[in-house]
């Protein structure tokens, strides 16, 4: 009956641990949302997004809290990356931000058809290889990986190997259409 | 010995020392592995580079503060879920539904007189926002633990019941659950909420208006709610997953049941009844909470809230040890994914809840003893 009052009896209030894991966790929650976005506004509107949604029905302190946070970003972003009208204004939004660092037109160009050709072919792929791509690509160790996919340590080679060809291969529809 | 998988051969590009003796010394001498292992050492370095995102500059203090405003204008239940997998929404509902089963009545209210000790239940639909407004009580008053919850989990029954003061039930269990067993019990808790006429006149005057007559007393009338002791039997794996192990899996009990001492709530002062509806005529009190405290059932009905985003709820019966059967509440159905029977009998609350279908719940409901 009482299974969930735990934390209540815990004598470092919830509020503390939850800070300390925001404090630990969000530059990689943000790094994983803006891996799929390409755009660290939105990326940071995913990420916050994300903690409110842990925050409402877990506990800071449970063990599985960043494999939690990690999973949901990766998909959390992937999600908006599906949504046709957010992807072109946000294409609109990366192209202004790139004209204040880069002096190359041309090469400014080039970098940004990349991107998007690259987002559109991850917003093709299944749930999981996108997943397992978007959390490698951010720096996550093949343990972590594995955590936040709820899969075995051994299978992320595997898994990895079969989203980098899949997501070459949805590349080069994209390009030949 | 045979060719090294795709797999291994892409793991060995992040990590050369991650392939073991053998696997190290077959692609030392195998010219179609190397050749192999450089395809996808090539593709592996393609995507990184097609994969860069634009450069990340946060404010990490910033973003807790926005994250931190939109928690409070979201308040939310009190309590936490600690034995939850990731994304297992049906477990979530059902354990929701068990501790809110509590935890209203822990935090609030009853009606029909001074003392409030249920002997059935009926399920009543809310949202989780309406569990949720039920932290905005304290603007009306303030909630104490006299004696707090000191949840704690042991491995044997004795252990259990020497905690608790309750035997653990005994359950004939279907050849699908784990025989693994950890058991998790309580003290009695008791809270008090004390109404204060100061607070709750605050509370309306932000919404701009004066406080309607109050009965004599409601100034410092206090509710007591004893919840507990309490005792669970949890089936399944309990222990933290081993690295490379299955986490969805390895976290979830597959069975949870619960036997508690019914909850009891006294008031001083003034009935329950008036203080409850004394609250939902105050000005400003949102919607949410009036439907939280108007769910708070009646006379000698345990209210068990369900929240309608995640779970159904359907009136059963449940078989006692005597042969009769009496009112129970049944959550989720048939798919297996998750399910529970609430019910009440003798003093005291019970639940049988997992991810099980509902009439396997409802089979071991009949024959716990």
């Amino acid at each position: 009956m009482n299974l969930g009052v735990r934390a209540m009896a815990t004598s470092r209030p919830d509020d503390e641990v939850f800070e300390a894991l925001f404090t630990a966790e969000y530059a990689r929650v943000a790094g994983i949302a803006n891996r799929v976005l390409a755009d660290p506004h939105e990326a940071e509107d995913v990420a916050q997004e994300v903690f409110i949604d842990f925050h409402r029905l877990h506990s800071a302190g449970a063990q599985y809290a960043p494999a939690w946070l990690h999973r949901a970003a990766a998909h959390a972003a992937l999600n908006r990356l599906r949504g046709a009208k957010r992807r072109q204004r946000r294409e609109l939004a990366q192209a202004t931000e790139e004209g204040d660092r880069s002096a190359d037109p041309q090469h400014l160009l080039e970098v940004n058809e990349d991107r998007r050709q690259v987002r559109q072919a991850l917003a093709r792929l299944a749930p999981r290889p996108a997943a397992v791509l978007v959390l490698r690509a951010s720096g996550l160790s093949y343990a972590e990986v594995a955590q936040a996919l709820g899969v075995g340590i051994g299978q992320v080679g595997t898994l990895l190997r079969r989203a980098e060809a899949a997501l070459r291969k949805e590349i080069g529809r994209g390009t030949s259409n | 010995m045979a060719h090294l998988t795709e797999g291994t051969l892409r793991r060995m590009v992040d990590d050369p020392a991650a392939s073991g003796g053998a696997d190290a010394r077959h692609f030392e001498t195998c010219p179609e592995c190397k050749a192999r292992y450089e395809t996808i050492a090539s593709d592996a370095r393609a995507i990184t580079s097609l994969m860069a995102a634009p450069e990340l500059k946060i404010d990490v203090a910033a973003a807790f503060d926005r994250v931190r405003s939109a928690r409070a204008a979201r308040p939310r239940f009190g309590f936490r879920l600690p034995v939850l997998r990731p994304g297992s929404r049906p477990m979530v509902l059902a354990f929701a539904t068990m501790i809110a089963l509590v935890g209203l009545v822990v935090t609030a209210i009853a009606e029909g007189g001074t003392i409030f000790a249920p002997t059935t239940v009926t399920p009543v639909p809310v949202s989780v926002a309406d569990i949720q407004a039920l932290s905005q009580l304290s603007a009306y008053g303030t909630l104490t633990w006299t004696t707090k919850p000191n949840l704690q989990i042991v491995t044997s029954a004795a252990d259990a019941e020497a905690i608790s003061g309750l035997k653990p039930p005994v359950a004939k269990l279907p050849s699908t659950i784990s025989t693994t067993v950890t058991y998790a019990a309580t003290p009695k808790a008791v809270a008090v909420f004390t109404f204060s006429k100061d607070k709750t006149a605050g509370a309306a005057a932000s919404a701009g208006k004066n406080l309607p007559a109050m009965p004599n007393g409601m100034d410092g009338a206090k509710l007591t709610v004893s919840a507990g002791p309490a005792v669970a039997e949890i089936f399944g794996n309990m222990t933290p997953p081993k690295a490379g192990s299955d986490v969805t899996q390895a976290n979830l009990p597959q069975l949870v049941i619960v036997k508690s001492t019914t909850p009891v709530a006294t008031s001083t002062q003034v009935t329950v009844q008036q203080l409850t509806d004394y609250l939902v005529s105050v000005p400003g009190i949102s919607p949410e909470l009036t439907k939280a405290i108007q769910a708070l059932g009646t006379g000698t009905t345990l209210p068990v809230p369900v929240p309608v985003e995640y779970a159904t709820s359907s009136k059963v019966k449940v078989q006692i040890p005597d042969g009769t059967k009496v009112d129970g509440v049944g959550l989720g159905d048939n798919t297996g994914v998750g399910a529970g029977v609430i019910w009440v009998n003798a003093g005291s609350v019970y639940a049988v809840v997992g991810t099980i279908k509902l009439l396997d719940a409802l089979e071991i409901a009949n024959h716990l003893t």
